[in-house]
C-alpha cells in the first residue's frame, strides 16, 4: 500500500484509539450509556474497515470480534457487565500496539500475543454460542431444479395470462462478498418486475445462509422477454454469467432447450491516471520536521534582521529607517505565524491520561474523580512530545502517594473519592500546566527529616526553611526512592526527573503542599523555545540577555535604599521586601565601578521576585536561543546563548537558577 | 461526461481512498461528505449522479440518509459502502433504495464495475 495512505491511517486510527478509550471510560461510568455504546461500535467498525483496506488482517479481524460484541450490547441481546469491559480495554491496548508495531515495523503482527485467541474470547463473551463462519466451500450445485407437478400446473396457468416461464442459471463472479445479499438483488430484482420465482437451487433458506458456491437454478415466471430479462440480471453488480433457458410448458427439463445463453462479462478496470483532480482541502499535514527547518530558518532571518538593523544604526540613515521599521513589523508577524503553525491543543498529550488514571486507581483501589480542564490550550509542538512523560510522574505521584485509600480518607472526614485536577492555561508568556490533588499532601517534618539525614541541612536551618525550600529538596536526585516515598507520605518518584525535563524546555516547576488538604504541581513552560525577547544588560562589557517572560519591572536604586536583613540585601520597593543579588558577584566578575546607583532588574520565577543589580540596560531584542551544548550541561545559571545583531554573542540567564 | 460522484463515509481514510479509485477511473468527485446529515445536504446542494454512502456513521447513519434522499430524489442513484458482516444493513439500504453494494476493503474493479453498472 502507499505510503501516503499509510500516514493517513496511522493517524486516523491513533484518534479513533482515543476515542475508544473516551467512549470505554463514559460506559465504565454509566454502562446503559446508548450513546458511547454507539461510538464504541462505530470506531470499531470503521476501524475495522480501515486496517482490512490496508490488508492488516489481524488488526481487523480483532476490531470485527470487538464489534460483534458491541452489536450485541446495542441490540440488548446482551448487558455489558466489568468483564467485558476489561476485556475491551484490553482489546483497545492491543490494537494500539498494533497500530504502534505498524509504524515501526510495518507490520500488525504482535510476536507477544495472540490474536486470534484473544479475539475469540470476545466470541465466548458475545453470545455464549459460537459462532460459526460460513466457509465457501459448499457442495457445488450442479443439479438441475426438478420441477415438481405443482409447479408444472402454476407455470401452465401463468403462462395462459401471457407469462413467460424461464429456467434460469445465475453463476456469481469469483471472491463476490455477501452472496446472499447479491442473490436477493437477483430476487427483488424479478419480483419488481412483477416476476415469480417458483423454485430455485440450492433453497431459499440455503441461499440466505450462503451455503452455496456460485450457481444459483431459479425456475420463474415473468412478462419480460429473455433479453430483458438478462439485461435486468447482468445489471447487478458481481453476476458473471447468466444463463436462460425456455421451459416449453411441460416438457422442459427432459429436453434441454437449444438455445443457452450465455453473457460473459468483461471486467473493464479503464484507469485513467492523467484525470487526478485534487481538490484543495482545509487542512494538511506537514512532516514536523519541515516545521523545525522553518523555524531555524526563521531564526537565521531574525539574527541577520538584527545584524543589519545595527549596522545601518551607525549610519544613522533616514531613509533605510521605515523600510527597516517594515522589515521588523513582517519578521514578527512571520515569526509569530511560524509559530502558530507549530501550536497544538495540549489535548494531544492529555488525552492518554484519562485511561491511565483510570488504570492506575483500579490497580490501588482508589476512587478518584479525574478532572482535566483547559484541553484547548495551546503549545508548541516540541513540547506535546517531551512533557507527556513528566506529567505522567506527576499524575501517578498524585494517584499513589497523594490520595489517601478510601478507608483513611473517610476517617479523616474527607470525600471518599479523591479528586485530581489536571489543568493547562495561558499566563502571559508562558503555559502553565498544573496537577492539583486532595491528598495527604507533603509531610514537612518527613522531608525535613530526611534533608537532615542526607546531610543536606542542619537542624538549626531547618526551622528557618521557607516550605518551597524544603520542598525543593524533593527535585534532588536520588532524594526520594520508591519505598522511601510511602514513608515521606508525600511523592517523590521521578520529581527530578519532572524537574530535568521541564528545565531543559526553559521551564519551571513548583510545589505547593498543605498537609492533609493535598498538593499542587505547577509546571511553567515558555510558549515556545526557539525566539524569545530578551533584555540585554551589560557588566564589565559583556552582554547577557534575560528572558523578558521574567522580568517584572526594571529601576534604579540607590546603594542605600539597599539594607541588610538576616545576612541578605533586600531593598523595598514599592512596598515590597525584595531580595537584592549583584549580578556581578554571582558570575564571580570582578567589578571595579563602584556607583552608588544600580541598574536593577526586578525578575520573577514562580510566585518568587528578586532583584538583579547590572552595570547598563541595553535594551529589548529578539534572540534565538542556541544550546551551549553538552560540556556545559552542567552550567545551571545559562540556559543557552544568542548571537547578537552585532555578531557578539550573549549568554541568557536562568533567573530561575540564578538567585 | 464523467459520472458526477459524491462520497460519503466518516472516515477520512476511507473517503481519501475511495477518492482516488473513483478519479483514477475517470469519474468526478464532487464532493465529500463525513456523516449521514451532511450528505442529505450535500446531494441536494450538488445533485450527484452517484453517491457512494457508508452505513455506519455518526449523526446520521446511510440508511435513514438513503431514506431522506429519496423523499426529494426518487431516482437518487446510490451504492451503499458496507463492512464484513453487515448483510442485514445491505438488506436494508437496498430496501430503502440503494442501487448497489460494496464490502470494505474495497477491491478497486468492484468499486468500478458498481459504478459503471448503476448506469
Amino acid at each position: 500500500m502507499n505510503e501516503q495512505y499509510l500516514s493517513v491511517f496511522i493517524d486516523e486510527s491513533k484518534e479513533y484509539i482515543q476515542t475508544l478509550n473516551d467512549s470505554l471510560l463514559k460506559l465504565e461510568k454509566d454502562y446503559e450509556d446508548s450513546e458511547a455504546i454507539n461510538e464504541t461500535f462505530r470506531a470499531l467498525h470503521t476501524l475495522k474497515g480501515m486496517s482490512g483496506t490496508m490488508g492488516f488482517e489481524s488488526m481487523s479481524k480483532l476490531c470485527h470480534k470487538m464489534e460483534q460484541l458491541l452489536d450485541r450490547i446495542r441490540s440488548k441481546k446482551i448487558k455489558l457487565d466489568s468483564t467485558m469491559l476489561d476485556r475491551l480495554f484490553a482489546g483497545v491496548d492491543i490494537l494500539e500496539k498494533m497500530i504502534d508495531s505498524i509504524v515501526r515495523k510495518g507490520t500488525d503482527q504482535l510476536p507477544e500475543v495472540d490474536v486470534n485467541e484473544f479475539a475469540q474470547g470476545f466470541e465466548v463473551l458475545s453470545a455464549g454460542k459460537e459462532i460459526k463462519e460460513n466457509t465457501s466451500e459448499q457442495k457445488p450445485t450442479q443439479s438441475v431444479v426438478s420441477i415438481s407437478e405443482s409447479i408444472e400446473k402454476v407455470i401452465a396457468e401463468a403462462v395462459n395470462e401471457g407469462y413467460n416461464a424461464y429456467q434460469m442459471t445465475i453463476t456469481l463472479s469469483e471472491g463476490t462478498q455477501f452472496k446472499a445479499v447479491r442473490m436477493y438483488m437477483v430476487f427483488k430484482a424479478i419480483e419488481d418486475h412483477g416476476g415469480q420465482i417458483l423454485s430455485s437451487n440450492p433453497a431459499v433458506e440455503d441461499i440466505e445462509q450462503e451455503k452455496f458456491d456460485r450457481d444459483v437454478q431459479l425456475i420463474l415466471v415473468i412478462k419480460e422477454d429473455k433479453e430483458s430479462l438478462r439485461n435486468m440480471i447482468m445489471s447487478i453488480s458481481e453476476i458473471e454469467r447468466v444463463t436462460i433457458q425456455d421451459i416449453v410448458h411441460a416438457e422442459a427439463q427432459k429436453k434441454p432447450a437449444e438455445k443457452i445463453e450465455e453473457v460473459e462479462k468483461k471486467q473493464e478496470a479503464k484507469v485513467e491516471s492523467t484525470k487526478e483532480r485534487r481538490r484543495i482541502t482545509q487542512t494538511v499535514r506537514v512532516d514536523i520536521d519541515k516545521l523545525d527547518n522553518l523555524m531555524n530558518l526563521m531564526g537565521e532571518l531574525v539574527i541577520s534582521r538584527s545584524r543589519i538593523a545595527d549596522t545601518l544604526r551607525k549610519y544613522s540613515i533616514k531613509e533605510v529607517d521605515e523600510s527597516l521599521s517594515n522589515l521588523n513589523r513582517i519578521s514578527l508577524d512571520l515569526q509569530n505565524v511560524v509559530m502558530k503553525i507549530r501550536m497544538v491543543p495540549i489535548a494531544f498529550v492529555f488525552n492518554r491520561f484519562p485511561r491511565m488514571v483510570r488504570d492506575l486507581a483500579k490497580q490501588l483501589n482508589k476512587e478518584i474523580n479525574f478532572i482535566v480542564e483547559g484541553e484547548d490550550t495551546e503549545l508548541d509542538r516540541t513540547f506535546v512530545e517531551d512533557i507527556g512523560e513528566p506529567l505522567l510522574h506527576m499524575l501517578r505521584n498524585a494517584i499513589d502517594h497523594g490520595i489517601e485509600s478510601k478507608e483513611e480518607r473517610l476517617a479523616k472526614g474527607k470525600p471518599p473519592v479523591g479528586t485530581v485536577v489536571l489543568s493547562a492555561r495561558h499566563e502571559g508568556n508562558n503555559v502553565v500546566i498544573e496537577v492539583r490533588d486532595d491528598g495527604r499532601g507533603i509531610d514537612r517534618s518527613a522531608v525535613i527529616k530526611k534533608a537532615i539525614e542526607k546531610g543536606l541541612i542542619t537542624e538549626a536551618q531547618a526551622e528557618a526553611l521557607p516550605d518551597e525550600k524544603v520542598y525543593e529538596f524533593l527535585f534532588m536526585p536520588g532524594f526520594s526512592t520508591k519505598t522511601e516515598t510511602t514513608e515521606l507520605s508525600g511523592r517523590g518518584v521521578g520529581l527530578d526527573v519532572v524537574k530535568n525535563v521541564v528545565e531543559s524546555l526553559n521551564g519551571t516547576v513548583s510545589i505547593e503542599s498543605v498537609k492533609n488538604k493535598g498538593t499542587a504541581i505547577t509546571v511553567r513552560l515558555p510558549l515556545t523555545l526557539a525566539i524569545i525577547q530578551a533584555l540585554l544588560v551589560k557588566i564589565n562589557n559583556f552582554v547577557y540577555a534575560i528572558p523578558i517572560a521574567n522580568i517584572d519591572s526594571t529601576l534604579s536604586i540607590t546603594k542605600d535604599q539597599i539594607q541588610k536583613i538576616q545576612d541578605r540585601q533586600v531593598s523595598v520597593i514599592r512596598g515590597e521586601i525584595i531580595p537584592i543579588v549583584r549580578l556581578w558577584d554571582i558570575l564571580e566578575l570582578p567589578h571595579q565601578s563602584e556607583d552608588s546607583i544600580y541598574n536593577t532588574v526586578i525578575v520573577r520565577v514562580g510566585n518568587r521576585k528578586y532583584g538583579l543589580a547590572v552595570d547598563t540596560l541595553i535594551g529589548q531584542e529578539d534572540i534565538v536561543i542556541k544550546s551551549l551544548g553538552k560540556i556545559f550541561s552542567d552550567v545551571r545559571i545559562f540556559s543557552g546563548g544568542a548571537i547578537l545583531g552585532d555578531g557578539s554573542i550573549a549568554l541568557i540567564l536562568d533567573v530561575a537558577n540564578v538567585a | 461526461m464523467a459520472k458526477r460522484v459524491l462520497i460519503v463515509d466518516d472516515a477520512a481514510f476511507m473517503r481519501m481512498l475511495l477518492k482516488d479509485i473513483i478519479t483514477k477511473a475517470g469519474f468526478e468527485v464532487v464532493g465529500e461528505a463525513a456523516n449521514g446529515v451532511e450528505a442529505v445536504e450535500k446531494f441536494k446542494e450538488l445533485k450527484p449522479d452517484v453517491v457512494t454512502m457508508d452505513i455506519t456513521m455518526p449523526e446520521m447513519n446511510g440508511i435513514d440518509a438513503i431514506k431522506k434522499i429519496r423523499e426529494f430524489a426518487p431516482d437518487a442513484k446510490i451504492i451503499v459502502c458496507s463492512a464484513m458482516g453487515q448483510q442485514a444493513m445491505v438488506v436494508e439500504a437496498i430496501q430503502a433504495g440503494a442501487k448497489d453494494f460494496i464490502v470494505k476493503p474495497f477491491q478497486h474493479s468492484r468499486v468500478i464495475e458498481a459504478l459503471q453498472k448503476i448506469g
